[in-house]
């Protein structure tokens, strides 16, 4: 088992910020803004120490939760300081970028990480759709093309045009081209049937997120049985699974601290009128089943427990699901302590990580 | 929806011995367009591109209606062919357009008359294939699979004659030439008409990734992948191939400058 350590460049707010989404800018305070990247260095080495064997970063908008507007920039200022582990760009929201531009800035990072790059593409949580005003009713039809797009502009040995349905382009001849080849080990995140095909049609991994394990394992099952019919199997590592952790010295702190973590409150809240128009224009399946959209909930967390607890929730989501990699987003019960995610990150670096490595 | 190709009037030409059959439509510059090895099929990507172009689609001997064709040895023959067709029409100057095998006849004929053809569009042209490539066949469904990327979009075709179908395979089989052919190469390294290479993302007959080939042997090449089209583009993203095919007609080279608009209020 692979483990990754998901940053979001934590913000930590000196005063209370208004909760709805999109948050105003003028709440924003420098010093604390500086603090964030300056900490997202000292984490990465932490973790690196720690022998956690990835580094993630994914992109959001408009708000302190996620200070990561542009996961590329993220990924090149970890970049300059990595010394081993691996950065894994989880991932552009390949829906609302040029596809092109998404493939240079990959393929830059790629040559300065020497085989030390993943990536993943994605459609984007509900709510990015009003980021840069994108139609939700072409989302995910321009995320398959802009996917494909991106990875013809890695693997086109000649310059060439893109007439597509969502793109156009007379002129594409990407430099630098990736250092991997023939590009850098590359995911579509998500659970949905057309994630699931789209990755078993090019030969990708398959990222998930969030979802309890029996949900997660029924889009890794179909994914890997059209994989089957593309006459491939996918390697465990081709599964990313990114998941909440709170983890505790012992179960009854976690469990004190999954109750203080009810209270929290949500990542993105969005007006009940936005929401409601929203849930009814974004249509999401997990494997092909419908799904009510996630649009400014509370996501689930998964492992919670002592170090000993998680290991076996590791195990049996393993078994469950299949995937090779997980992606862990440390929780901060009831504060934003950072403390406490050193702490955690120590927690789960000494006790957890050296009995997961054979599972 | 109207019929494709309803527009189009019938003519016939009378060259090298054989009455050859085309297709007209539109007003404005000549494009010639020499067909797959499925006969000429009028799509609706002609209906496009005969609103502003002079549209005429040939059938060339030994396709469709005509006669079996056991006279033509091999495709510079062919190309040899149309070429005096076009020619018969009056026209001395004209864009060329070719698919499939048509695309390998092209580009024959333009080898030949390099100083008559303004621009060459060549859709999923068959003159560079992969070692040991075989032209589509079967039933219906099986071709359509082979074909279009949506097959199930795609209303079907009518039935084919079985006698046209082996008449037309016989000849195809005769003149399609090698998978390589080093004459051909040699010629397309000297040929400076501009030309536009379209491939279909999901073209199941001659693979995308043999576009790169055309770019790197001749000297004025774009190449232009159509997202989400397979080997018969034009049925299958009619706007989209009309849309580049026109302005490349257009603009030739200068066609990789955008003329896209952005202002809502000018």
């Amino acid at each position: 088992m692979k483990v990754s350590y998901f940053e979001t460049a934590r913000y930590r707010a000196p005063r209370s910020l208004p909760v709805e989404w999109p948050v105003p800018p003028d709440a924003y305070d420098r010093e604390a803004g500086t603090e964030s990247y300056r900490g997202m260095i000292e984490r990465m080495q932490f973790v690196e120490e720690l022998g956690f064997d990835w580094i993630s970063v994914a992109e959001h908008h408009y708000s302190p939760n996620r200070l990561t507007p542009n996961p590329v920039v993220s990924a090149a200022h970890l970049a300059a300081y990595a010394r081993k582990i691996t950065i894994a760009v989880l991932g552009p929201i390949v829906s609302q970028s040029n596809p092109v531009k998404v493939a240079e800035e990959l393929a830059m990072l790629d040559n300065m990480l020497p085989g030390r790059l993943v990536v993943g593409m994605l459609r984007g949580i509900t709510g990015e759709y009003l980021t840069y005003g994108l139609n939700p009713a072409e989302a995910r039809e321009r995320t398959t093309e802009a996917m494909e797009l991106v990875l013809k502009a890695w693997t086109e040995p000649q310059p060439f045009g893109w007439q597509g349905r969502h793109f156009q382009f007379r002129t594409v001849a990407v430099w630098p081209r990736p250092r991997q080849q023939p590009h850098p080990p590359t995911y579509a995140l998500g659970t949905s049937r057309e994630s699931c095909e789209f990755a078993a049609r090019h030969h990708l991994g398959l990222g998930v997120s969030y979802a309890p394990f029996d949900i997660i394992a029924k889009a890794t099952r179909y994914y890997r049985e059209r994989c089957a019919e593309h006459g491939w199997q996918p390697t465990p590592e081709q599964i990313i699974y990114r998941a909440n952790i709170l983890i505790g010295e012992t179960d009854a702190e976690a469990e004190e601290l999954r109750a203080a973590q009810r209270r929290a409150r949500q990542a993105f809240p969005l007006s009940e009128g936005v929401r409601d128009a929203l849930l009814q224009l974004d249509i999401r399946n997990v494997a092909g089943e419908a799904r009510t959209p996630n649009v400014g909930g509370v996501l689930p967390t998964n492992f919670v427990g002592a170090p000993d607890t998680i290991i076996e929730q590791i195990k049996r989501c393993r078994e469950q699901s299949g995937a090779g990699v997980l992606d862990l987003m440390f929780q901060i019960p009831g504060s934003n302590d950072l403390s406490f995610l050193m702490r955690s990150l120590e927690l789960f670096g000494k006790k957890v990580l050296p009995h997961i490595r054979e599972v | 929806m109207t019929q494709a190709g309803e527009a189009f009037r019938e003519g016939y030409v009378e060259t090298d011995g054989f009455r050859i059959r085309y297709m007209e439509a539109g007003k404005g510059p000549a494009v010639v367009h020499l067909h797959g090895a499925g006969g000429l099929r009028l799509t609706r990507g002609h209906d496009l591109l005969s609103r502003q172009f002079r549209i005429i689609a040939f059938e060339m001997p030994g396709f469709g209606t005509s006669p079996e064709n056991n006279r033509t040895r091999d495709l510079p023959e062919l190309a040899a062919t149309m070429a005096k067709a076009v020619a018969a029409l009056g026209l001395d100057q004209f864009n060329l357009m070719g698919t499939s095998f048509g695309g390998k006849t092209a580009l024959w004929l333009a080898a030949q008359h390099p100083e008559q053809v303004r621009s060459l569009v060549l859709e999923a042209p068959a003159a560079i294939r992969p070692a040991g490539s075989e032209p589509p066949a079967g039933s219906p469904e099986e071709m359509a699979r082979r074909l279009y990327a949506h097959p199930e979009r795609v209303p079907p075709m009518p039935p084919p004659d079985p006698a046209v179908r082996e008449k037309q395979a016989r000849l195809v089989a005769r003149l399609r030439g090698p998978d390589r052919d080093p004459e051909l190469e040699a010629r397309l390294q000297r040929l400076a008409v501009p030309t536009l290479v379209l491939f279909g993302t999901v073209d199941r007959v001659i693979p995308p990734n043999m576009g790169h080939f055309y770019k790197e042997l001749m000297p004025n090449c774009n190449l232009v992948f159509v997202y989400d089209a397979g080997h018969a583009i034009s049925t299958d993203r009619p706007e989209a191939f009309a849309e580049v095919v026109a302005d490349f007609i257009e603009r030739r080279e200068a066609f990789v400058i955008s003329r896209t608009e952005t202002v809502i209020h000018p």
